[in-house]
């Protein structure tokens, strides 16, 4: 990222690497990390032991923050959004906060109505209520 | 925002561990590695290091002149936290302070949200110290409040991130 242009996400400049870099939301985060615990769990009596601080605040912490838990639900989630030119970015802050409005998730994500976007109100108010479907019937 | 990237990282194993073949040499790597990894923490690029998810490939070893080391180039998939200027996020609130909070979010414990972000917020102090505003909305320790990122700072020294965050826009602020 040059040094002119200042870090903004809102504006989706977040530098070219992470544009292009996966993201992840918090319940894809919460299955991969509650599955290396348990697998430490089987190698060791304490697997507290072997995980850093890091791990463990961040295991909490998208314990505590995933809007969905089951691995269905979380993959039919991922689908979705992914049905939406979205880029990566915007598709977890979607994902991760569960707008219930269109004006909410245009205050959440502004890049998607930017200039040159192809999101009209129509289509973001069908993805909404197509997520809080996957949460219904969860 | 949690990422997943792919890293090359070069892994050292010394001499003696060396006459181990096969599996058990790739064993001995993929140990070393994972330890490397721990010990990193967080970088000022990919911010904290959470977990290697996968190793892709080790690639040939080249001897070390010296010491008899040999270096082993490894590439591999890890998850990593880094916070972004203008990204909306949700944190808890840790403490309350005359002068703002201090919120938990992800592995982050550093994350300051100033009074002076708190548009119509008032400090109310007392034994458990809350920030109030008109509508009775309440922000005090354990609260989950939904803000924006106003910056991100990489501490060499510590080898940690410090976040300034604020309320200052809709739809943020504490969450049910």
């Amino acid at each position: 990222m040059s040094g002119e242009e200042e870090e903004n996400a809102a504006e989706l400049k977040i530098g070219d690497e992470f544009l292009k870099a996966k993201c992840l939301m918090n319940c894809e985060v919460s299955l991969i990390l509650e599955h290396k615990f348990e697998q430490l769990q089987q190698m060791s009596d304490d697997p507290r032991n072997q995980v850093s601080q890091v791990f463990e605040k961040s295991l909490q912490y998208v314990k505590r923050f995933s809007r969905y838990k089951n691995p269905d639900a979380v993959k039919q989630v991922r689908e979705i959004l992914s049905r939406y030119q979205l880029t990566e970015f915007e598709l977890c802050v979607l994902g991760n906060l569960c707008p219930e409005t269109v004006e909410e998730a245009i205050a959440m994500v502004p890049s998607i109505k930017a200039k040159g976007r192809v999101h009209d109100d129509e289509a973001i108010d069908k993805m909404l209520n197509d997520l809080a479907l996957i949460k219904k019937f969860e | 925002m949690f990422l997943k990237t792919e890293l090359q990282w070069n892994v050292v194993i010394p001499a003696e561990s060396l006459d181990a073949k096969g599996l058990m040499l790739q064993k001995a790597i993929v140990i070393r590695l994972l330890d490397d990894f721990s010990k990193r923490k967080a970088t000022k690029d990919l911010g904290y290091l959470l977990a290697l998810t996968t190793v892709e490939k080790i690639g040939e070893g080249k001897v070390r002149q010296h010491t008899g080391d040999v270096l082993f180039p490894v590439t591999f998939s890890a998850i990593s936290f880094k916070l972004f200027r203008g990204e909306i996020l949700e944190g808890v609130v840790h403490k309350v302070l005359k002068q703002g909070v201090i919120l938990r979010c992800g592995p982050i414990e550093n994350v300051y949200l100033s009074s002076s972000k708190m548009p119509d917020y008032n400090y109310v102090p007392g034994e458990n110290p809350i920030f109030l505003n008109d509508k009775m909305s309440k922000i005090e320790k354990g609260v989950t409040l939904r803000f924006i990122v106003i910056g991100a700072k990489w501490l060499e020294a510590e080898r940690e991130f410090q976040a300034l965050v604020g309320l200052h826009a809709d739809y943020l602020g504490p969450v049910s």
